[in-house]
């Protein structure tokens, strides 16, 4: 259709009324353009539509919402050219009904609406699951540090007892609650050893000068009581002086050989090798059996996992080897592991020897 | 980033006295390339684009700070103290005609005179004063801009069809032309078309031109009328045009009211 530079009406096409429900005589020379258009549109038209058009001279696909006669509004996109004609301006325009594309865009904008709206709300809960889990191993080590007390009452008392002269009724009793308390304890230790690890800094550690070979030998001899109807055997590797802590380094290898006597073949050798070489020491500990599987193998290290054939005996809340990753850490070094059938399951730990 | 890139900042012409052009909502400073340029020739001239507009540096656009008139006002005083030299005019079209006596207000002595070019210091009818709008009629302008979400993405502008009849307009034109970020032309027309600035119209107290249209849906006649009533030291000449932008449709007629009123100045 052609209108004038002000909007009036010049021509138009049958198509063009039957869309707006107006008869060409209602609109040659008496309506304009920028009437037929909502009044969103017809700001649109001032600020946007007029200018740009004296400006460039053409406009092509604008979107905008015509009202047919009987009040409803049709999406139409436009086209628009201004030409001269016998030296007066007019414009030229062509539209065609946009009502696809105006649900397409409605869908559009919807749809990213929901997304915003979904991202927002998972932003939301991460941030309140960090705050959990945060809260959490925080109790852990609120409660684990007040079960201390009472701990080294009952162990205070046992120990008072067996000093007293018991019967061996009551000294076998008395024996079985040490042994527990003990237990209770080491797990205490396990679980503020995590909060630091995980809330502080990381686990502190305390390196001076010892011999390795002599450090893990009294160890691998001790835990051996812990186990006597098992093999637990000591190998070690080049010299022995290097910078640890030797704590750390004996509660690693407890962890380590606690794991090889749960998951290993029971009938066959846990071996603990300790390795010194020129920059660095390695503590191996080595048993047979069933090879952790590879999809496992990715978070041994991470706290509260626990291997999948794991026997009563063994029940633990699944720190050990997360603290022997940490301990690790704290000396500069890290843990590692190698599983297969053939050569069964070799845990390691390799620090820096300085 | 340099006030010169945020605003696109472009410094032409020659004269003991600056005229800063400041365009409205819609487009950018192309929309004075038929007013300015005259004047470029007996006078320093600044133009500018509103950071959000035209091709000034999106990545200045605060949510924050542009939620609100004084926004802009800030970045004019900015421009004018980086840029001007001797007395300032201002020459302000549609809402920037508002930003301009705010920056005006905020700095008096800064400003030698005001020029509004289809001004409205509110669009809203309220009570006996007439705006021109209805409060509906701003929604539909805001869900119209809304649903023009393709025409008007930041990465397009409405191409050229081809303007055989007017070869000199430039191809620079085509892309910067009336390219606004959707989400900021959105804000931007709630800031302009929900403003009101009536309060302030009696504080400004140096010599104001006002340009009014007599056919103009956006600035109608009665608040011409209204603002020659209440600004203490102006002027109201009416231009016979259809529609908001006499600088560019009536470019002549504006440049006419412009001269008498700068020479009854002195400036």
């Amino acid at each position: 259709m052609q209108t004038a530079a002000d909007g009036t009406f010049l021509r138009v096409n049958r198509t063009f009324c039957s869309w707006i429900g107006q008869p060409p005589e209602a609109l040659v020379d008496r309506r304009r353009f920028q009437d037929l258009l909502t009044m969103g549109g017809r700001i649109f038209h001032q600020t946007h539509w007029a200018p740009l058009l004296q400006m460039q001279g053409s406009i092509s696909e604008i979107k905008l919402e015509l009202v047919h006669v009987d009040g409803h509004a049709i999406p139409m996109v436009l086209n628009v050219i201004q030409r001269q004609e016998n030296g007066v301006v007019v414009h030229e325009l062509a539209a065609f009904i946009a009502r696809d594309r105006d649900k397409y865009e409605r869908e559009l904008i919807q749809s990213r609406k929901r997304l915003e709206d979904l991202v927002a709300e998972s932003a939301r809960l991460q941030a309140e699951a960090k705050d959990r889990a945060l809260f959490a191993e925080q109790m852990i080590g609120i409660v684990s540090h007040d079960l201390r007390n009472p701990l080294s009452s009952i162990q205070m008392g046992a120990h008072l007892l067996v000093q007293s002269d018991p019967s061996p009724t009551q000294q076998r009793i008395l024996t079985r609650v040490q042994r527990a308390a003990d237990r209770a304890n080491r797990l205490i230790a396990d679980l503020l050893d995590f909060t630091q690890a995980r809330l502080g800094k990381g686990l502190a550690v305390e390196r001076v000068t010892i011999n390795l070979h002599e450090v893990i030998r009294q160890t691998v001899e001790e835990l051996a009581d812990v186990y006597p109807a098992r093999k637990l055997e000591h190998r070690c590797l080049g010299e022995g002086l290097c910078f640890a802590d030797a704590n750390r380094l004996a509660q690693a290898v407890g962890n380590l050989v606690s794991n090889a006597m749960v998951y290993g073949s029971p009938d066959k050798a846990v071996t603990v090798t300790s390795i010194v070489e020129a920059s660095s020491l390695t503590i191996a500990v080595h048993n047979d059996g069933a090879p952790i599987p590879l999809h496992a193998q990715a978070g041994l290290f991470q706290p509260m996992t626990r291997g999948a054939n794991a026997t009563n005996a063994g029940r633990s809340v699944g720190l050990g080897l997360f603290i022997v990753s940490e301990i690790g850490k704290s000396h500069g070094g890290n843990a590692h592991v190698k599983s297969t059938a053939e050569h069964g399951t070799t845990f390691g730990l390799t620090l820096p020897r300085q | 980033m340099t006030l010169q890139l945020r605003n696109n900042v472009r410094v032409s012409g020659s004269g003991s006295t600056t005229m800063v052009f400041a365009h409205g909502f819609g487009c950018d400073q192309n929309m004075w390339r038929l007013l300015a340029p005259a004047y470029a020739k007996r006078y320093r001239t600044i133009l500018f684009d509103l950071v959000g507009s035209g091709d000034s540096d999106v990545t200045a656009y605060d949510v924050v700070k542009y939620s609100s008139l004084q926004g802009y006002a800030s970045d004019v005083l900015e421009i004018v103290r980086a840029f001007g030299e001797g007395p300032v005019i201002f020459v302000g079209h549609s809402v920037s005609a508002m930003i301009g006596m705010l920056a005006n207000l905020q700095d008096p002595g800064r400003f030698a005179a005001q020029i509004m070019i289809g001004p409205s210091p509110c669009y809203i009818n309220d009570g006996d004063y007439v705006g021109g709008f209805t409060r509906e009629d701003i929604e539909s302008l805001l869900e119209t801009l809304e649903g023009n979400y393709l025409g008007w993405s930041s990465n397009m502008a409405p191409a050229i069809m081809g303007a055989p009849d007017q070869p000199e307009l430039g191809r620079e034109l085509t892309n910067s032309f009336c390219r606004t970020d959707p989400e900021i032309a959105k804000q931007f027309a709630r800031v302009t078309f929900l403003a009101d600035t009536r309060a302030e119209l009696p504080l400004l107290t140096v010599p104001t031109l006002i340009v009014q249209c007599n056919d103009d849906i956006i600035a109608p006649v009665a608040v011409g009328a209204y603002l020659h009533r209440q600004l203490p030291r102006s002027t109201l000449s009416i231009i016979d045009n259809v529609g908001h932008c006499p600088h560019l449709s009536a470019p002549g007629p504006v440049t006419t009211v412009l001269d008498s009123f700068l020479a009854k100045e002195g400036l």
